[in-house]
């Protein structure tokens, strides 16, 4: 695994960052003497986004066996999120990763606290010892979506939405752009719980959606309520995180899957090695995140289309190319031109098609 | 011999001491479940007092969660005084913070002049929040404890409509916030802003107001028996509605703390139970506007703790456990205080077995 660090795996973003990439000024640590801590945004059993992060956790612990660990789950979106930060660093904490986005919350803690290394998931902001890391899962939901632009009946897709944020709207779009790829008259019809993990919200959002005449439910939640929706009113499901199947072996399509291990260890190491640096991270398309295994009611010829676009993405292949309108029908990316990570990244608008997300 | 009697009253000093002996026994159960569990106890308390008490980052955390009790806490007690119970603190609190970014967003000038102009506006969206509850409790009898409670989900979805649509953050990416104000409360003490003495100062004038002006007197009165409040002439039905006006700007001012001291952005969720916790304050508090201050400082302390014991891999739910078996001990230990050993005056003649 330590053969991924330096071979370019992690692609930092330097136009996203405000400040260049510093030169690394931590200083080298002992495995026995350092404190890794990590803030969960759900709880670690949620089955999806934070166990996802919490095998990242286990795969540190057993990389660095003397190292010590401690995390907290369902760290709130508000102010008590500083306290948990501070009380990190206080408790000597080393090194700190909130794995969901606390913005100012964290940046507070990270200026207050300069000998300490912080990276924050889905962050916008890099400071001398602030970085942030994030999934381009903007590819493989793309390719679940051509799944889902063919196996639609009513070309109507749902999206059970969180926060009307940028990861949402790239996921949601992607998700409709490559379903559109395949089947122009596709549209989809989002909805936002207000929460990461609220399955009765969930399911409420996925109950009305199947309602209202959508045959495949796609979304961002951390755990697998509207995929059980799916599976008891026979329609089909994208998910997220991690292999979800069990809650819905016939409803399950694939899923965004994740995996942080190597990531985690790499800085882990860096950390420990005094060569970390405060830097913008994507984990790029099959190292950290991927399609899952197909379902098993896909047909062949569906799977086998949506992996001939993985494997062109593999390729270097961009797929967010103009012209893409917005849902005003405005062209927003003329012909000729593509979005690259950092724009998709940035997102704020739904493509044509979209309903739910302005 | 002697039997334990009901008395309708008890002592301050008698409920002081029923609660301390509440509180330790909370401690001895919460610390035989972690030592059952493998903990060690010893090393997990001594963090404890270090992280809150024992150290001046925990004195400033102390400080930072007190500042909105104290407000929420008052609010509620005001309308107990009143005999009513407001349950919209935390929709107020919302509003309140609405108010103060509307205004720290979209009026610019200096710091001395927007943070009384955000002060002023948050109190007004909290007492127009709790006007409706107001006015239908006063004319009509409707049940203010529903009336409040459900605005506060209109508020919350207020706010997050406003973070993530026509306020939301175009600056910096910020998700789901609006833009930060860039005004805030000057800190006073490491991260603790001006706003924590302003509180102090608020629950002392309140309960000033509330024991030597007429309009105290009268919602005292007015609390106490309304028939006798109305024989006597006082205008109940304005003081009904003056008690929750005030209550409401009380719970507002919290968030407008909140908003310019802590938090600097609006967002959904930010209330992080502070008004549902201001009940909490309000009922330790026994209705006192003065035992508002050490209410809130233990419910600030359960709080800070449970964020130590999280940072300790105590699981987040067991800390709410933690909260309840100590508020329910300490109601137990308030009713416990009422009873007293009696000792008969007259010895009665043994009965017969039967």
């Amino acid at each position: 695994m330590g053969a991924l660090a330096g071979s370019g795996l992690w692609r930092p973003v330097s136009a996203l960052a405000d400040a260049p990439t510093l030169a690394p000024h931590l200083p080298p640590l002992r495995e026995e003497d350092a404190l890794v801590a990590f803030g969960h945004t759900g709880p670690i059993t949620d089955g999806g986004w934070s166990t996802a992060h919490d095998k990242g956790v286990q795969a540190v612990r057993k990389a660095f066996p003397k190292l010590r660990t401690v995390y907290v789950e369902s760290v709130p979106y508000s102010a008590d999120a500083t306290r948990i930060f501070r009380q990190f660093v206080a408790e000597g904490a080393n090194m700190v990763f909130s794995t969901s986005n606390y913005g100012d919350f964290i940046k507070d803690v990270a200026d207050r606290a300069p000998e300490v290394a912080f990276l924050e998931c889905d962050g916008v902001t890099v400071t001398g010892n602030l970085g942030w890391y994030y999934v381009t899962h903007w590819y493989p939901s793309y390719i679940i979506g051509i799944a889902a632009g063919l196996m639609t009946r009513t070309n109507r897709l749902g999206y059970v939405g969180t926060f009307p944020i940028p990861s949402v709207y790239a996921s949601a779009n992607a998700t409709l752009l490559g379903a559109q790829s395949v089947n122009p008259g596709c549209t989809m019809h989002a909805v936002a719980t207000n929460s990461w993990f609220d399955p009765q919200a969930a399911t409420q959002a996925a109950t009305a959606l199947a309602d209202s005449g959508c045959d495949f439910l796609c979304g961002i939640t951390d755990e697998p309520a509207f995929l059980r929706v799916a599976e008891s009113r026979g329609l089909k499901a994208a998910m997220w995180n991690l292999d979800m199947r069990r809650f819905g072996p016939k409803a399950y399509v694939s899923a965004v899957v994740l995996d942080f291990a190597s990531f985690y260890i790499d800085q882990v190491r860096a950390r420990l090695n005094g060569t970390w640096q405060a830097a913008a991270n994507f984990l790029t398309l099959a190292h950290g995140v991927d399609r899952d295994a197909w379902g098993e009611t896909v047909p062949q010829a569906i799977r086998e289309q949506a992996d001939a676009m993985r494997d062109r993405i593999l390729g270097g292949y961009n797929p967010f190319r103009g012209p893409i309108r917005d849902n005003s029908g405005t062209v927003r990316i003329p012909a000729g031109t593509v979005m690259d990570d950092n724009a998709i990244y940035q997102w704020d608008w739904g493509v044509q098609g979209m309903t739910g997300l302005g | 011999m002697s039997r334990f009697q009901r008395f309708p009253t008890a002592s301050p000093r008698r409920i002081l001491a029923c609660r301390a002996a509440a509180l330790f026994v909370a401690i001895a159960i919460v610390g035989l479940v972690l030592a059952a569990c493998g903990r060690n106890v010893g090393e997990l308390g001594r963090l404890v007092l270090i992280s809150t008490i024992g150290s001046r980052f925990g004195l400033e955390d102390l400080a930072l969660f007190m500042s909105p009790l104290l407000l929420t806490g008052s609010a509620v007690t005001v309308t107990r005084r009143m005999g009513l119970w407001n349950i919209g603190g935390e929709g107020q609190f919302y509003l309140g913070a609405v108010g103060a970014a509307g205004i720290g967003l979209f009026v610019h000038g200096p710091a001395i002049l927007i943070l009384p102009l955000m002060a002023l506006a948050a109190m007004l969206c909290g007492m127009a929040w709790i006007a409706l509850p107001a006015l239908a409790r006063a004319f009509a009898g409707v049940n203010e404890i529903i009336t409040t409670l459900l605005l506060n989900f209109v508020a919350s979805l207020l706010v997050y409509w406003l973070a993530t649509g026509p306020w939301r953050d175009r600056v910096t990416g910020a998700l789901a916030s609006s833009g930060r104000l860039p005004v805030s409360i000057p800190d006073m003490w490491g991260v603790v802003h001006w706003g924590f003495p302003l509180g102090l100062l608020i629950v002392v004038g309140l309960a000033a107001v509330m024991s030597s002006t007429r309009w105290g007197y009268e919602v005292r009165i007015s609390g106490a028996s309304a028939g006798v409040a109305r024989y006597a002439g006082m205008p109940v039905k304005l003081r009904i509605i003056s008690a929750m006006l005030l209550s409401g700007a009380l719970a507002a001012l919290a968030g407008m703390f909140e908003v310019a001291g802590t938090v600097h952005r609006l967002q959904g969720g930010m209330a992080d139970n502070f008004g549902y916790l201001g009940i909490v304050v309000a009922v330790l508090a026994r209705g006192s506007c003065l035992a508002v201050i050490p209410a809130a400082l233990l419910m600030a302390l359960i709080l800070d703790v449970g964020i130590v014991l999280q940072t300790q891999q105590v699981a987040a739910t067991a800390v709410l456990a933690i909260t309840g078996l100590v508020l329910l001990l300490v109601a137990i230990a308030d009713e416990c205080a009422h009873y007293r050993p009696v000792t008969p005056a007259i010895v009665r003649p043994a009965r017969s077995a039967s």
